[in-house]
């Protein structure tokens, strides 16, 4: 079967990125190479064609139903702000996780691409209202610690993690890079002249590749790998987006999991060489098994990080990689990998 | 000394008298992207022809490069260790990995030409 391309693919392709599939999808990998546009994004700014991720607008007639599937307390946070959460099944495991963007007159909500299907049968499932804009629109991620300064004569920019729009664009001050940035969704007749706008500035294009050494190093979980339906929030080490007070589906599993504190659990490494724990190597802390759900280079401290799913809370900080054969010691880490 | 020769998994290597020098093609580094960190052989490590040599990890996965014959090493390149981007740089110069004895003349690998058109 083909893959789906975004919008912007002619461009993509005319920029000579190389294409990696992606669940449905093939998307720039990297233009001129993932380190270089991991380090563009660290000390200046690059973009990412994010059009691959769901797009859809909610209205507030329906924010008491869309609040009981997730964990997060949406209906209070205030007016033009932005939320991550994550939606949950019965057993309180994730079905994915998301950012909700709230306007003034409706709510945009942006599910990863490898579920946004699973997220609309959901909502179906569960009588929520919505409008599916992603055919129809492009989202945009602009990143780094300069990109404020070079986009805010175009763009009225927002506090972080707060929203805006103007005539053409809604956006918010958020990203998945830990950098400063705006995710921008704009139709499909502005993309064009977005990208054109942010190519004059300097901005430079950064493929998935980038994208995913960038939040591995930013602390940041990938649904598929940090994230599945046999995970809680709590196990994923997120009880922090457990805010919604009210009964959300699987909310009695994850409060039982946050009084008793007996179960599996997401943990953060390094190790201290350039070796890279790879999805699915097995790492020992004492007698508790984990399996390593990312793991991969940091351009930034040098070594090799990751994070492993322990069984049960890991007894020590010392873990024993089993790497192609090799054993290879590491450390949890409980602080972000970035200070 | 004859030409660079390749192999189907994407080694180059160079016969000079009775020693290789042996590296990656820049198909391979391209197809890698990144690469961060290589483990190499020890001097004196005996290796068959196909056996892996070389552990390549590059950002996007972890390669193999294979021995193009018999061979015992004689020399390895201790610059990858600090700066394996010498790899994706200069794959086929300063970017080698190893030097080896050969103990089985192997020649069979392909001209430039002829992996031209079996990686197109």
């Amino acid at each position: 079967m083909d893959k789906r391309t975004t919008q912007l693919h002619s461009y993509h392709a005319s920029q000579n990125a190389k294409f990696i599939d992606f669940g449905d999808w093939s998307m720039p990998f990297s233009y001129e190479g993932t380190l270089k546009e991991h380090d563009v994004v660290r000390n200046s700014s690059g973009f990412f064609d994010v059009s691959h991720m769901g797009r859809l607008e909610i209205d507030y007639s329906e924010l008491d139903k869309i609040s009981s599937l997730i964990c997060s307390d949406l209906i209070n946070i205030p007016m033009n702000k932005a939320l991550y959460s994550i939606f949950t099944n019965e057993n309180g495991n994730a079905l994915d996780d998301v950012i909700f963007w709230k306007f003034e007159d409706k709510i945009i909500l942006i599910p990863n691409a490898s579920n946004a299907s699973k997220i609309k049968s959901h909502l179906v499932d569960h009588k929520v209202d919505f409008i599916d804009k992603s055919l129809e629109t492009v989202l945009i991620a602009v990143q780094g610690p300069r990109t404020i300064e070079l986009i805010n004569d175009r763009f009225e920019i927002p506090e972080k993690f707060s929203t805006a729009k103007s005539d053409n664009f809604m956006y918010a001050r958020t990203g998945y890079t830990g950098e400063d940035g705006i995710e921008i969704m704009a139709s499909n007749a502005e993309a064009g002249s977005l990208i054109s706008f942010l190519i004059e500035k300097g901005i430079k294009p950064c493929g998935l590749g980038s994208r995913d050494t960038l939040r591995l190093e930013a602390s940041l979980p990938l649904y598929g790998f940090e994230l599945t339906e046999d995970i809680t929030p709590v196990e994923a080490s997120l009880s922090w987006t457990i805010t919604n007070d009210h009964d959300f589906l699987g909310s009695d599993r994850i409060k039982t999991q946050l009084q008793d504190g007996n179960h599996k659990i997401l943990k953060k490494f390094t190790i201290e060489s350039r070796k890279i724990a790879r999805t699915e190597t097995i790492g020992m802390s004492g007698d508790i098994k984990g399996i390593v759900t990312s793991g991969n280079f940091s351009p930034i401290l040098n070594k090799s990080i990751g994070f492993i799913l322990f069984e049960n809370k890991p007894p020590q900080n010392l873990i024993e990689f089993d790497i192609r054969g090799n054993l290879i010691e590491g450390n949890i880490v409980n602080k972000r990998f970035l200070s | 000394m004859s030409d660079i020769k390749y192999l189907e998994t994407h080694e180059w290597y160079l016969i000079n008298e009775e020693v290789i020098t042996v590296g990656i093609s820049d198909f391979a580094q391209n197809e890698l992207g990144d690469i961060v960190y290589v483990t190499l052989p020890e001097v004196g490590q005996d290796f068959e022809k196909g056996a892996p040599v070389v552990e390549v990890e590059a950002t996007k996965t972890v390669a193999e490069a294979y021995a193009p014959m018999d061979c015992t090493i004689t020399e390895v390149n201790s610059q990858l260790e600090t700066e394996p981007e010498t790899i994706n740089n200069d794959p086929c110069g300063d970017g080698w990995m190893f030097k080896a004895k050969v103990n089985a003349i192997d020649d069979s690998g392909m001209s430039y030409q002829e992996y031209e058109t079996f990686v197109s």
